[in-house]
């Protein structure tokens, strides 16, 4: 394989890594606050989808972007009214949304389908475009990559260094601690919901402005799953997620061009190779000592009587 | 300072719950620079009157006055603004966070947590009041000891005036316990108001200014320790009968031998050798988290002896768990009172039936009935209130549900008996019970016996034991009382030499 195919390769896997790295992004903020949510499949998906009709529609993709954010805060706000207003299962209640989103995404998308829509399109960064290697792969994006590369340093800021950072944390791992500080746990969960949907939105959102610019259905394809899986890979920090992300990417992207060059292979195999690799990821990353999850991801608040 | 206005002065407070009264036309000051110890039963409404003093709970009548001014603490949060603090039995602390974001938590007023200023500030407050802390160490590295002064660092970083313990010192070594006596005293004399909860009556006689003593929730008694005020006094004003907080204990003669243990390691545990015998009472004693749970679990089958063997009534480890059927001799009685040793769903009749069917099946169906006769012979025997055996066993009190597990392990007639922290949560008239029943029992087993309370062991042992580390450190006579007085430092993991032992805060 020769430099400039290995380079093509790498920018690839930062594109098709980009969306991953938003709902990666989106579920940590939403673990953290101790809320697991297995609907970011649903809530990428119907941010892609408002992405994408916001863009046909008004022609603005930043619109459709911020659009598709709060599309995707909207269909987590479901999960919260299910979890923390009426204290419902969250496995359940995840998978629900899963559906519910998918199902929704597909069925107002149906006309569209094979329609396009404005989107972004690259805009190299004069100067750091021109640094061998490191420029093509990462300074020749669309100006959502360069957004997604502050995130997770903006995101780490955020956990470890501000007052509201340091609430959600202490919700997620032990909610009386964070009660007898006088904090109130049940709006930092929903802070942690909805700043996580509105993440997972932008990552749908990446997939129909940037990537395809084109509808069809089921665009997220499992992607949401990765990113459930990646954020145990990523212990549950932000910067690991940019790792697990890429690598994710970078093996769809290899995928692709397997395909395309014709390779000796049934393309089922290769359509499976990233949820392989999902498996075997946590295989490796699990349970490993100090790499657990917040302590009490999953359970409720119990209402004080 | 005695004539200075109360901080906070509670006025003919009262709280039900349905027909309960939890809290009876309470009134009392609390004043700064000043220790009080509440004191009282289980089911006093020590818990009650501390919630409605945080906030926890609204009360049906009365008032709160703070600094002479009625306020309504209608929430947590409002309790802390008003400079009220609880240290809770159960730390609210979140273990994966370091000592110093445990403090700051909910405290920073600006939206980037400045560390460097704060940690300063943390670290000024720990020195004025004598507490030793790593700020950066992560919480779940602490003892428990440096977890309680973690909590008490909190309240200060909120400018608590009124600190409230909940006994504080069921967790605590001995030596901690000093530790945790001489902050509060360095916190009474910067003008702190404590209060302090407990029912261990030679500390509440050691460190309390004043003393109010609650009974079906109204208080009682208020007092003042003097030195005419012993601790069986106040056990007498407190149960409302006189108390002996002592039972009497004769040597048995020793029979065969139960139980013997030889290098037993892994587990944490680390060449672990004991020998008991029917008529014995062994106890164990140590700080949780010394290897008792291990050493227990083993011996009870719940896992497998690493290395080491263990024979229990004469077999081996393998031998006797391979065969084991309901009669085998062996009883344990868990520290987890609603959760190993009871299905806190079911009813008595079903929870006795869990480990005695003997009697009580023909092939796969159980009699019922006839259970159901001894079960009411036995509650009648053990005194277990209400005597209903159709009552979920969530609904009984702590110190009848711990006599009806007693009543249901001791009806198999057990040679080896192990008990964990038996009387861990009862009141002084339940825990005496419980004791009674034991040394009974022992006529005819040999008890080992796992307690963090000092004061149980020696009053019902034959012999004691100090756990440290996974090691049984050190293992003595009842009646060597030089060897006794170590016990203290033994459990710290200090070393065995010969010290003078601080007797003045216990005295």
């Amino acid at each position: 394989m020769n430099a400039d195919l290995l380079i093509a390769l790498l920018a690839a896997a930062v594109v098709s890594g980009t969306p991953i790295l938003y709902a990666t992004l989106g579920e940590i903020i939403t673990e953290k606050s101790g809320v697991l949510n297995l609907g970011v499949e649903g809530a990428m998906m119907t941010g892609c989808f408002c992405a994408f009709i916001t863009a046909k529609l008004t022609g603005q993709p930043w619109l459709a972007f911020f659009a598709a954010g709060l599309a995707g805060l909207l269909a987590a706000s479901i999960h919260g009214l299910v979890c923390l207003v009426f204290q419902g299962n969250q496995v359940v209640s995840g998978l629900a949304l899963t559906i519910f989103g998918v199902g929704l995404a597909n069925y107002l998308g149906t006309p569209y389908i094979g329609l396009a829509a404005p989107g972004f399109a690259p805009v190299p960064i004069p100067g750091l475009a021109e640094i061998p290697l490191l420029g093509p792969v990462l300074f020749n994006h669309d100006p959502l990559v360069y957004l997604s590369y502050l995130a997770p340093f903006g995101l780490w800021l955020f956990f470890r260094h501000s007052r509201f950072g340091l609430g959600l944390r202490a919700v997620g791992e032990f909610p009386a601690a964070a009660l007898a500080a006088g904090l109130n746990a049940t709006a930092y969960r929903w802070a942690g919901i909805l700043g996580g949907g509105f993440f997972m939105g932008l990552g749908g959102a990446y997939l129909s402005l940037a990537y395809t610019h084109l509808w069809t259905n089921n665009l997220t394809a499992g992607r949401g799953w990765i990113a459930v899986a990646l954020v145990i890979f990523a212990f549950w920090r932000p910067g690991r997620a940019v790792f697990g992300a890429y690598l994710f990417g970078g093996i769809m992207a290899l995928q692709l061009r397997l395909q395309a060059g014709g390779a000796n292979l049934p393309s089922s195999l290769l359509l499976m190779l990233p949820y392989a690799l999902t498996v075997a990821v946590l295989l490796f990353s699990c349970r490993r000592r100090g790499t657990l999850g917040p302590a009490a991801l999953g359970v409720n608040i119990e209402p004080s009587s | 300072m005695a004539n200075a206005a109360p901080f906070i002065r509670l006025d003919q407070l009262s709280k039900s719950f349905g027909r309960v009264r939890a809290n009876h036309n309470i009134s009392l000051e609390i004043r700064r620079g000043q220790i009080l110890a509440l004191l009282g039963e289980n089911g006093a409404g020590k818990s009650t009157l501390m919630s409605l003093l945080a906030g926890q709970l609204q009360p049906d009548s009365g008032h709160i006055c703070l600094n002479g001014e009625e306020v309504v603490l209608s929430s947590t949060e409002k309790a802390i603004h008003c400079g009220i603090g609880m240290v809770y039995q159960h730390f609210k602390l979140v273990e994966n966070m370091s000592v110093l974001e445990n403090i700051i938590l909910g405290q920073s007023k600006s939206f980037w947590l400045r560390r460097g200023k704060l940690a300063a500030q943390v670290a000024e407050l720990a020195l004025n009041y004598g507490i030793d802390l790593d700020l950066d160490a992560p919480i779940r590295s602490l003892s428990m000891g440096e977890k309680q002064q973690v909590e008490i660092l909190k309240l200060l970083f909120r400018k608590s005036e009124l600190l409230i313990f909940d006994e504080p010192t069921a967790v605590l070594t001995p030596t901690e316990a000093d530790q945790l006596f001489a902050t509060m005293r360095e916190m009474a004399a910067k003008d702190k108001a404590i209060v302090f909860i407990s029912h261990k009556l030679e500390e509440v006689l050691a460190i309390a200014d004043e003393i109010a003593i609650l009974k079906q929730g109204e208080i009682i008694d208020q007092l003042k320790p003097s030195a005419n005020l012993s601790p069986a006094e106040l056990a007498r004003r407190m149960v409302g009968r006189p108390v002996l907080l002592q039972v009497q204990r004769r040597e048995l003669e020793t029979r065969q031998t139960v139980l013997k243990v030889q290098g037993l390691s892994g587990d944490g545990l680390e060449d672990v050798e004991l020998e008991l015998r029917q008529g014995e009472l062994l106890s164990l004693v140590g700080v949780a988290g010394n290897g008792q749970k291990a050493l227990v679990e083993t011996i009870c089958g719940l896992r497998e002896p690493k290395t080491g063997t263990v024979r229990i009534l004469g077999r081996d480890w393998q031998d006797f768990f391979a065969t084991r059927h309901s009669e085998t001799g062996l009883s344990y009685i868990p520290e987890d009172r609603q959760g190993l040793a009871t299905c806190r769903g079911l009813d008595l009749l079903d929870n006795f039936l869990l480990t005695t069917r003997h009697g009580f099946s023909r092939g796969p169906w159980l009699s019922k009935q006839a259970a159901g006769e001894k079960l009411e012979k036995l509650m009648q025997d053990f005194n277990i209130r209400p005597p209903d055996m159709s009552l979920a066993a969530w609904q009984l009190s702590g110190g009848n549900l711990q006599k009806l597990v007693l009543a249901r392990e001791f009806y198999r007639k057990p040679k080896l008996i192990v008990a964990e922290q038996p009387t861990q949560g009862l009141d002084i008239a339940a825990a005496e019970e419980v004791w009674r029943l034991l040394l009974k029992a022992r006529e005819e087993a040999g008890i080992l016996l796992v307690t963090g309370d000092l004061t149980e062991a020696l009053a019902l042992s034959d012999r004691i034991g100090v756990m440290f580390k996974g090691r049984l450190t050190a293992l003595m006579q009842r009646s060597d009382q030089a060897a006794i007085n170590r016990i203290p430092q033994l459990m710290a993991g200090l070393s065995t030499e010969d010290e003078p032992i601080h007797e003045e805060v216990m005295q």
